[in-house]
């Protein structure tokens, strides 16, 4: 029985997960090596991979801290409004990346609410980098919040108290105590962060406009050459991508290996 | 240091957990908060430590009062019911968190912290424990590293939440000896939070039984015992025969004889009558009836194991226990279904509750 089930198991998984990403290996490889890095190191692929460090580089750090302040305050406060917040947090899952890229375009587009200020002020976000950026932001910020706040709110706030009694300042509460208290969740929260930052596609493409060499991030890229018949270089940056999910994986897996007894010891 | 709790009081939402408590903490005592589940003493605690914050009235600690003193500049050494231990800190660096957060002008050299350290966990008895994590230890542990966490930083009062609380019944009856000689050597005022009346009466210097967020009594451990100021204070110390009986015309009685009683009597009406084991007098029953004013009683079951002997007694079919000295039940020669007089040195009455 016990067997059965494994075996039921890595079937599954095998079959929905491994096989797919061997198909993008093995087609993005197809045509040799050679063939391969061409597609890399075309100007445009290359400019994607920039794009898409650089929106992660952004949105990985602003979503760390306002997901730690905002678990922060749902787990150890009272206040009015708490469910309210917690509602908003849970909006980006809830609602369609899609629906989230177009209430942007509605925002800060050139018909939008706010479109003829920015105009008039030169800036512009929609089909442009800051509007990319937004959008990933806002569609991956309940990944940091989300792991945290069950986490903070089991831990209580007891440990702080007795840091606070024994002397210790707000910050030195949060930087000896809680932080380590939450870092493996708050890690958990980062990876899973990055690699949606990384992969978005939807939000991101009714927002970027598609320009090529200027908003187009990885996952856009890879529908334009796919689009275009361009098979190789089209797996070619989806590969990466994949591995860059890979490498976030195996990070965890390793991290969880190391330090096995410290988790175990933090759940207690 | 003494405290003086005045008028506090403190609700949650619609409900009092704390009704205009005043109390005054004498410098160097040991003082034992005690009352049911939900009666307020760790609400209090909390308050005198600055976790919470009073809605009303004030608590002042040598006469100065606390309102502006944030909890982190009170200098209380707190111990939480579950010690509330950094898991992510060795026993050593938990000790040492008190000195090493310390602002930089008052924080001592890193030698002096391990040598203040050392000396804690040595009076705890934990020195060969203090690279181990928490999670690595036992709950007496727990509990001794929680104390010398606490102690680290010198406080001026040290308060105690259900400090055996989570503990065996052996390991308690040791740390409870071991804090009172602590106590005793190093003379810090100290309160804790028991629902355990045996602890209470055999550790604190006096003893605050609270109930519903009020203070009912306060007093030596042997004047809350010997005189409890109401029925709460006897049911809650326990230990106690309770005898339905009534007041008539200002006279307790039981089964229509007068029973002597301490204190006030009380309005006419059904009526409680409580006497302690040790306090019921038994005699001989004479051959020819009962002794005007006395009752009399058969004798149940009996276990006369060490030096007292303890009576069940049949009490007109009320369940009455009796102590008395193993002599002195020879003296009566008293068995299993034998008959003997019964009669009261010290009984209280209250009115029966409706
Ligand atoms: N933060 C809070 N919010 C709402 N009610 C509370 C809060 N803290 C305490 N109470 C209520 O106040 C009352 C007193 O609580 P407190 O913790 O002081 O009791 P206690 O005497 O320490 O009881 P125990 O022996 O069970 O620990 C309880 O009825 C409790 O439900
Ligand atoms: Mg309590």
């Amino acid at each position: 029985m016990r067997l059965a089930l494994i075996g039921l198991a890595i079937l599954f998984l095998a079959a929905f997960l491994a096989l797919p990403l061997v198909a993008v290996f093995s087609q993005a490889l197809a045509k040799g090596v050679g063939a391969f890095l061409k597609g890399l190191a075309d100007p445009d692929a290359l400019s994607a991979i920039r794009l898409t460090l650089t929106i992660a580089a952004i949105a990985v750090p602003l979503n760390l801290v306002f997901g730690v302040a905002a678990s922060w305050a749902i787990a150890k406060f009272n206040f009015r409004g708490k469910s309210l917040l917690l509602a908003l947090i849970d909006l980006p899952f809830s609602v369609s990346p899609v629906i989230s890229g177009l209430v942007y375009v509605l925002l800060f587009g050139l018909h939008g609410s706010f479109g003829p200020w920015l105009r008039d002020h030169g800036v512009q976000i929609i089909f442009a980098v800051p509007g990319v950026v937004m959008a990933t932001v806002f569609v991956t910020f309940p990944f940091v919040a989300r792991e945290l706040i069950p986490l903070m709110q089991e831990q209580g706030v007891e440990d702080e108290e007795a840091a606070i009694v024994l002397g210790a300042s707000g910050w030195q509460t949060f930087r000896l105590v809680t932080l380590p208290n939450i870092r493996w969740g708050l890690l958990y929260g980062v990876l899973l962060c990055n690699a949606r930052a990384m992969g978005e596609f939807g939000a991101v493409s009714v927002v970027s406009g598609h320009i090529r060499g200027k908003t187009n991030t990885m996952p856009l890229h890879v529908e334009i050459l796919y689009n275009e018949y361009n098979f190789v270089a089209a797996f070619a940056v989806a590969s990466l991508l994949a591995l860059l999910a890979l490498v976030t994986l195996a990070a965890k897996a390793a991290l969880e290996w190391r330090f096995a007894d410290q988790i175990a010891a933090a759940k207690r | 240091m003494a405290i003086e709790i005045r008028n506090v009081e403190k609700t949650f939402g619609a409900f009092t957990a704390l009704g205009g408590v005043s109390l005054d903490v004498r410098s160097g005592e040991l003082l034992a908060l005690l009352g049911p589940s939900g009666s307020g003493k760790t609400t209090l605690l909390r308050i005198i430590a600055g976790l919470d914050h009073a809605d009303a009235g004030e608590v002042s600690f040598d006469g100065q009062d606390t309102r502006d003193r944030a909890a982190r500049d009170r200098k209380v050494g707190f111990v939480f019911q579950h010690y509330a231990l950094f898991r992510h800190m060795t026993v050593f660096d938990n000790v040492a968190f008190g000195l090493r957060v310390k602002k930089k002008a008052e924080r001592p050299a890193e030698m002096d912290i391990r040598r203040r350290v050392d000396q804690l966990l040595t009076m705890v008895q934990l020195s060969h424990l203090a690279s181990r994590y928490p999670s690595q230890l036992s709950g007496g542990q727990r509990q001794r590293v929680a104390l010398a966490r606490a102690l680290a930083i010198e406080p001026k009062v040290l308060l105690l939440d259900e400090p055996f609380g989570a503990l065996d019944a052996k390991v308690r009856k040791d740390l409870r000896k071991w804090l009172r000689h602590l106590h005793d050597d190093m003379h810090i005022t100290s309160i804790f939070v028991t629902h355990d009346q045996e602890e209470a009466l055999e550790l604190a210097d006096r003893v605050v039984v609270m109930n519903h967020g009020q203070i009912i009594q306060v007093g030596t451990p042997a004047e809350v015992y010997d005189h409890p100021a109401d029925s709460f204070v006897f049911d809650f110390l326990g230990g106690v025969n309770r005898l339905n009986g009534v007041i008539e015309a200002g006279v307790a009685r039981l089964d229509g004889k007068a029973v002597r009683v301490d204190g006030a009597v009380g309005a006419d009406g059904p009526a409680v009558i409580y006497v302690r084991p040790h306090q019921v007098e038994l005699g001989v029953a004479p051959a020819d009836g009962v002794p005007d004013g006395k009752w009399s009683a058969r004798v149940s079951s009996l276990h006369a194991a060490g030096p007292v002997a303890r009576l069940e007694l049949d009490l007109a079919g009320r369940a009455l226990e009796a102590q008395l000295s193993r002599d002195r039940l020879s003296d009566l020669a008293l068995e299993v279904g034998s008959w003997c007089t019964v009669d009261f040195r010290h009984a209280r009455v209250f009115p029966a509750k409706s």
